[in-house]
């Protein structure tokens, strides 16, 4: 599994299809952050963009690989590791992605402790987050979430479920902005738990166990239905699936 | 390996493309697929490679599997040499892997080409590079799909010749190619799909195009003899003649006993199979 992982992350940096969701994250968190906000309102922000954009990175992992070099690797390995790596690979990705946002909104919101704060340099700012450590861990466990979703997202909408490519497109978008607004979805649970906290900006925002331990099955369920259509519905086009 | 009740559809609603298929693929044994256009020899090949699961039934007993596609579009954004060394690592291999890859890209005629992109290489030498990965590991099933389609005369023979090498150390090999006299006299059994799903099988030798049956004599070019291994192999029952020559030996033997020479001359160190030919007999 270890030399399947090393061989789709080398995909991912050697395709550069790394870049696009770096910038669009980037920007996203940018706009968050440009009016100035408390930390957890802001480590909010940072997670719920990752569902869109860790959707899009399981989407360029799932289509990275030519159908002639899946087929090379799963009788090598079997197919459904070989689908397995690529959807983890994504994830680390994701994952990478929510702990650089976490550091970019740690340094770029208000610190917690003050509501009207002088500008506060990076020494005041780590102290203030030391002071109030349950603030970051609840924004990372919101984050989990949401990457959970995302990835779940990216595996429904994509090859092999759905092999078109503009609907599987469309359908990305839609279910990941539908997985953010509404409240079935385990990532808006997550955050309208913890925007019920808004109110206190001290305070931290837990996404609550429900909706990770729904993210997790969500994860699961789509995961194992992806593994399943690559493993007996494999795309027999040699060209990139 | 055993397939055992094997079907295989891509869909609910799709039409069976083989169906209750149950055949042994024994080590040692070089298995050839024939049929027509889109009677299934590609997913049969699929599935006995592990690429695909069968539908209904399973496939048992199954050793490390190569396989090579039809067709290896170069879209992976790596050079040659480090997709075979991550190919390596998925197959399992250890330290070995950078040595085995070069020594691939060596026998098929690939090596000046090793650093550069996939993206860059002609349709030839992608496809020498995914000869290279399924042969790296020495597969107990290599499963060629058309493989032999776009290569070079020379590699079309290092390709034969792996093929004969897996099958004389003890692997299993299952090949489809348009070309009838492929591996002609070497082939133990032909599963012959007939169209509607059914697969049977049949001996080697007995149908098929140019055949080399008894009486016939086989040339094979042998890499890294010594000449006293030459004469070693030039007493072995069936050998006709052994030439040796910097190296190489030029081997005429008669077809019924050439398994058991080259079975006997690969297990020397630093022998390889460099060529098999057909010698022509009079009257072809």
């Amino acid at each position: 599994m270890i030399a399947l992982l090393r061989y789709q992350a080398a995909i991912l940096l050697r395709s550069h299809r790394w870049i696009f969701p770096l910038i669009a994250y980037g920007a996203l968190i940018a706009v968050g952050a440009a009016g100035s906000t408390p930390l957890a309102g802001g480590l909010d922000w940072g997670a719920a963009m990752l569902v869109p954009v860790v959707a899009f990175i399981t989407r360029s992992m799932l289509t990275a690989e030519p159908g002639a070099a899946r087929a090379c690797v799963a009788a090598a390995a079997g197919p459904v590791r070989a689908q397995l790596a690529a959807l983890l690979a994504a994830l680390g990705a994701g994952v990478m992605l929510a702990i650089g946002g976490a550091c970019v909104e740690v340094l770029s919101s208000e610190t917690a402790s003050d509501r009207n704060p002088p500008p506060a340099g990076l020494a005041v700012k780590i102290t203030a987050l030391a002071a109030h450590p349950a603030i970051l861990a609840a924004g990372l466990a919101t984050a989990a979430v949401c990457l959970l979703v995302g990835s779940a997202v990216g595996a429904l909408c994509n090859p092999p479920l759905l092999r078109h490519p503009g609907a599987a497109m469309l359908a990305t978008l839609a279910v990941a902005v539908f997985a953010l607004a509404s409240g079935v979805s385990p990532a808006g649970a997550a955050l309208r738990e913890s925007s019920a906290a808004q109110s206190q900006p001290q305070a931290a925002h837990w996404p609550g166990g429900v909706p990770l331990a729904a993210a997790a099955c969500l994860l699961a369920v789509t995961w194992t239905a992806s593994t399943y259509a690559a493993a007996r519905r494999e795309n027999r086009s040699p060209g990139a699936t | 390996m055993r397939l055992e009740s094997v079907g295989k559809r891509y869909g609910l609603r799709q039409p069976w493309v083989v169906r209750d298929v149950s055949l042994d693929a024994a080590p040692g044994r070089l298995i050839r697929l024939e049929g027509r256009n889109g009677s299934g020899k590609s997913t049969l090949l699929r599935v006995a490679a592990g690429v695909s699961l069968p539908s209904t039934g399973r496939v048992t007993g199954r050793p490390h599997t190569g396989y090579v596609p039809e067709r290896f579009p170069g879209t992976l954004p790596f050079p040659a040499r480090e997709y075979l060394l991550h190919m390596a690592r998925v197959h399992g291999l250890g330290t070995s892997g950078a040595r085995r890859a070069d020594e691939w890209l060596e026998r098929l005629g690939a090596a000046g080409y090793a650093t550069q992109p996939l993206r860059a290489l002609s349709k030839g030498m992608c496809q020498k590079v995914a000869i290279a990965q399924a042969l790296l590991s020495s597969p107990g099933l290599l499963v060629l799909d058309e493989a032999w389609t776009g290569l070079d005369q020379a590699a079309r023979g290092a390709l034969d010749a792996a093929a004969l090498e897996r099958v004389a150390d003890g692997g299993t090999v299952l090949f489809v190619d348009h070309e009838q006299a492929r591996l002609a006299g070497r082939i133990s059994e032909r599963w012959q799909l007939d169209g509607t799903g059914r697969v049977s099988a049949a001996p080697g030798g007995a149908t098929g195009g140019a055949v080399a049956g008894d009486g016939s004599v086989l040339v094979v070019v042998l890499a890294g003899v010594e000449p006293a291994g030459g004469a070693l192999i030039a007493d072995m029952p069936g050998v006709l003649s052994c030439s040796v020559d910097a190296g190489h030996a030029t081997v005429r033997v008669a077809a019924r006993a050439c398994d058991e020479v080259l079975r006997r001359v690969l297990s020397w160190d630093g022998v390889h199979v460099a060529g098999v030919r057909q010698e022509k007999a009079a009257g072809r």
